[in-house]
Formats: structure tokens, C-alpha cells, sequence
């Protein structure tokens, strides 16, 4: 995600996790739990030309 | 969602299609039956999980918040001011379009992106309803469409601390998740 938004000619990409994400499904909450998964907020910049 | 398994490259391009067909028909659901059920939070239920304020919620169109499938808040960190110009990766049904067009004010633009055609259009008419303008296009984060000027933009991913297994990797549904 850094590299594409980078290629697309922004900058100052920032990323933190989105606290309280979960799925709603129990089966696949846990699955996303066992393998670590997160959501992830990116937001980026671009200049003026 | 992001993983570290790299598949062939004959293997990659079929495997693309299929997600991304399968991404498009989730959210596609997801805009035409809000009232469903699915493997993620949406809604109203998933805009205050993530903290959004209830007065964005009651003010927004309620299409717009019932269709809402986000998985984060960008609110709370972007900091918009008025005037500038916000590009929406996966803009969905323009909850978060929106919001941000009540910040730019009259002076500023909000530009969404998303592969979904319904969604952008979705997107458009409860802008309208607002009071608001969203310019939706539909396409691929690939090519973002913001070539000169300035922006901010804002997407929130999925992604894994361990490497997934090919079972996962090679299911589309979960990708569309």
C-alpha cells in the first residue's frame, strides 16, 4: 500500500491500526485472530504541483 | 488483505480476475440488500463500532449509513480542512465521501474511487441527497484518478502478521471480505 500510494505521486503515508476491528462471524473472527490480521488505516498526501 | 505468499505469475492474473469479480459481487450485495447479513459488520452497527459520530449518522442519508462497509474510522486522524481536495479509496456507498465534503465545505472536492459501479453511483446520488457533490469513478486503486493537484487520500486494508496459507490465499470470498 506504502508503494502504491507513493507511485501515485503521494507522500507522507501514515498507517496505524484500527483498534476495535473484528469480524462479525465468529468463525472467521477466529481465524483472522490465529493468523494476526488487522485493519489498517492508511492516509496519505499529495503536494500541490 | 495483504499476505507474503507470491504466486507464479500464470497463476497470479486468473487468480486477480476471480478476487476482484468476487470483491465487486460482495459489495454489490451489500449496496442492494444493507438489510442482509454478513461475515463483516456493516451499517450503522459498524459506523459506531469504529467510533463515528452520531450526528454524522443522523445527519447522512440512511442508505448511505445502512450500506456502510468500512473497517475503520479515517475521520478521526485526517484532519480536513476546508478547501482541499479528498480522494476516497473504496468509497463504497459515500458514507465517508460525505463527511469529508462536509468538511472541504463548498471550496473544496471530494473524489471517490471504487470497483464497483453500483456503489459509485450509490455513492453520488446520497451526496446529492446531502447537499454535497462526490465525483465517483470506477476503477482500480492501480490508477488512482488525482493527475495534477493536490490531495489527501484515505484507505483502510486488511492485512496479516503470518503468511497465509495457499487454502486462503486461493479463496476469493475471503479476499472479499
Amino acid at each position: 500500500m506504502f508503494a502504491l500510494l507513493e507511485d501515485a505521486g503521494f507522500n507522507r503515508v501514515r498507517s496505524t491500526v484500527v483498534p476495535g476491528f473484528a469480524f462479525r462471524k465468529e468463525s472467521t473472527r477466529d481465524a483472522a485472530e490465529a493468523y494476526g490480521v488487522k485493519a489498517v488505516l492508511f492516509t496519505a498526501q499529495k503536494p500541490a504541483r | 488483505m495483504t499476505e507474503s505468499v507470491v504466486l507464479p505469475a500464470e497463476q497470479q492474473a486468473p487468480l486477480e480476475g476471480v478476487i476482484t469479480g468476487e470483491v465487486v459481487r460482495m459489495y454489490q450485495e451489500v449496496a442492494e440488500h444493507p438489510e442482509g447479513e454478513f461475515h463483516f459488520y456493516h451499517g450503522r452497527q459498524a459506523a459506531e463500532l469504529f467510533g463515528y459520530e452520531r450526528d454524522w449518522l443522523d445527519r447522512a442519508p440512511p442508505g448511505a449509513v445502512a450500506s456502510f462497509a468500512g473497517v475503520g474510522n479515517p475521520h478521526l486522524r485526517s484532519r480536513i480542512q476546508p478547501g482541499e481536495t479528498v480522494l476516497d479509496l473504496g468509497s463504497g456507498a459515500g458514507l465517508d465521501g460525505i463527511i469529508a465534503a462536509w468538511q472541504v465545505g463548498p471550496l473544496g472536492r471530494v473524489i471517490g474511487l471504487d470497483l464497483n459501479p453500483t456503489m459509485c453511483r450509490k455513492a453520488e446520488a446520497h451526496a446529492a441527497a446531502s447537499g454535497v457533490r462526490i465525483a465517483c469513478h470506477e476503477g482500480r486503486m492501480e490508477d488512482i484518478p488525482l493527475p495534477d493537484g493536490s490531495g489527501r487520500v484515505s484507505i483502510t486494508d486488511i492485512v496479516s502478521a503470518k503468511q497465509l496459507s495457499q487454502s486462503i490465499v486461493n479463496d476469493p470470498k475471503l479476499w472479499a471480505s
